[in-house]
């Protein structure tokens, strides 16, 4: 854990189901997905951090046609989740309808999962807690 | 400005992008009287070209096929501003003193490969690594942006349907559109869903297509035409490309950021514009860009596209030749294009599509998730 952070490596831990985000060393601000430079203070020496998996949803959508990676995967939700820690991350969703989207509300508690896509790659994922 | 010009957008079938480059260069070359010989630098918008139609390092391949081997070329890329940003590198030469006349060109080929594929070039102006690694696409973003609109001022979809109504019908007047027939709200309404709550009639095409601009000096200017058009003012800014990393999801900030450089630089205001052409990707995006670019308050574009205040003969024309949804959006054109439209508007050669007041015109033309922008506000030479 004092390697210094790497987006590769960040993304190695979601495919391993293992979450990871930054943390500025500078004033602690937590940083997902990872920036060359804090969002609050501009420094630039990070560390790992975990986070508790608690966020609400800021905003969604649901694809319909998607890229030929994703094809046997549609509909599917696409969110932006903010993190109990005050940073905000993109991911699916799931156990919710697509074709019922406007049932989900804006604001509602999730917790963070990991969901294998047809794809074959594993990606964030938020669900009801 | 001393000329401009656009090619038929659309699916040109059996045109390469070189053969679409070379014809809006010629149209705003010598089918306007500006002898090529005077052009000494050529600023070249693509966005692309290597994935849609296997072809990097387009500027001299382009401007050698139109005609003008030799000069300096240089493409630039931003996405969808792509040809913005062209334009305003041929502003800052032409102001450094460095030439006297030079050409903006831009083209794009997109009708060469599946709308799978075209969408999956078009993600690459997203970030690969967090956001369309994990199947977010253009459609999406903007239905992302779209759900924090509705929620939070009551936006509906009939709302960006009539955005689609506008363009179909200010398009079917235009006879370089892509589209050339008007829908009813019904017709937007039922049409299926790409990105929810984004259905297909929300969406800009994919589209081929190509426009040329000429700028010279001040002085220089009026050995080309009695009638230029002044550039007042050019802005451009960025944002992060990851819509989670923004603030707020119901604005760009890129945009109210060139947005503001641009109106310093003219020492004018949102009042004083007379007709707009702003990027609508996608419906929702023509109204935060009104928003963004202080035509209305935020939540209130919707309010003004209901009563009509937006339209052809309304009082803040937007998009009077049809925008992107109903024009054809080729990519790296699409910049280079809209301040096409604003160059025929401001001289009163629209046609059917004429706005009745066209002293001062603005183009906004973002990249992307909207993390480039770049606005450009124009004067007639009388104004």
């Amino acid at each position: 854990m004092k390697d210094k952070p790497t987006v590769e490596q960040y993304l190695k831990n979601i495919e391993n189901g293992d979450f990871k985000a930054y943390k500025c060393q500078e004033c602690d601000a937590v940083v997902a997905p990872p920036s060359g430079a804090c969002y609050s203070c501009g420094g630039t020496d990070m560390e790992w951090t975990s986070v508790s998996g608690k966020g609400t949803l800021v905003s969604y959508t649901v694809i319909h046609v998607s890229p030929d990676e994703f094809v046997d995967e549609v509909p599917y939700y696409v969110a932006i989740v903010k993190l109990e820690e005050w940073t905000s991350v993109t991911g699916r969703l799931m156990g919710f309808d697509p074709l019922k989207p406007e049932e989900l509300e804006i604001g509602m508690d999730l917790v963070l999962d990991y969901h294998k896509g047809k794809s074959g790659k594993t990606y964030l994922a938020f669900r009801e807690p | 400005m001393v000329s401009a010009a656009q090619t038929k957008f659309g699916r040109l079938k059996g045109l390469t992008l070189r053969e679409i480059f070379g014809e809006a260069v010629d149209k705003a070359t010598i089918h306007s009287d500006i002898p090529k010989e005077d052009i000494q630098a050529a600023f070249i918008g693509t966005f692309i070209p290597e994935m849609l139609v296997h072809q990097g390092h387009t500027a001299p391949l382009l401007i050698d096929f139109a005609g003008m081997r030799g000069i300096p070329a240089t493409r630039h890329e931003a996405a969808c501003a792509s040809g913005a940003t062209a334009l305003r590198s041929a502003i800052m030469a032409i102001e450094s003193g460095l030439y006297d006349t030079v050409l903006v060109a831009a083209a794009e080929k997109m009708s060469s490969v599946s709308t799978n594929k075209a969408t999956e070039a078009l993600a690459a102006a997203a970030d690969d690594k967090f956001e369309s690694s994990m199947g977010l696409t253009f459609p999406g973003v903007f239905g992302i942006a779209a759900v924090s609109h509705m929620e939070e001022y009551g936006t509906t979809e009939e709302d960006m349907a009539r955005i689609a109504v506008k363009a179909h019908k200010n398009a079917s007047t235009n006879p370089l559109a892509q589209f050339q027939k008007p829908i009813s709200l019904e017709k937007a309404m039922d049409s299926r869903y790409i990105a929810w709550p984004l259905k297909l009639f929300d969406c800009s095409p994919i589209s081929d297509g190509g426009a040329a601009l000429v700028l010279t000096s001040n002085e220089k200017a009026k050995e080309y035409t009695d009638t230029p058009v002044k550039i007042a003012g050019t802005g451009q800014a960025s944002a992060s490309m990851n819509l989670c990393d923004r603030a707020h999801l119901t604005s760009f900030d890129a945009s109210i950021a060139a947005g503001k450089t641009a109106y310093e630089m003219a020492d004018l205001g949102p009042e004083d514009i007379d007709v707009a052409v702003v990027h609508d990707c996608f419906t929702i995006a023509e109204i935060i860009a009104s928003e963004d670019l202080g035509f209305f308050e935020p939540g209130h574009a919707v309010d003004a596209i209901r009563d009509g205040e937006t339209e052809l003969d309304g009082s803040k024309p937007i998009n009077p030749m049809g925008g992107l949804k109903a024009v054809g959006h080729p990519v790296g054109a699409t910049g280079v294009k809209q301040i096409v439209v604003i160059y025929k508007e401001l001289l009163g050669e629209a046609g059917k599509n004429q706005v009745p007041n066209h002293d001062i015109g603005i183009a906004h033309n973002f990249g992307g998730t909207g993390a480039s922008s770049v606005v450009t506000i124009m004067r007639r030479y009388d104004a």
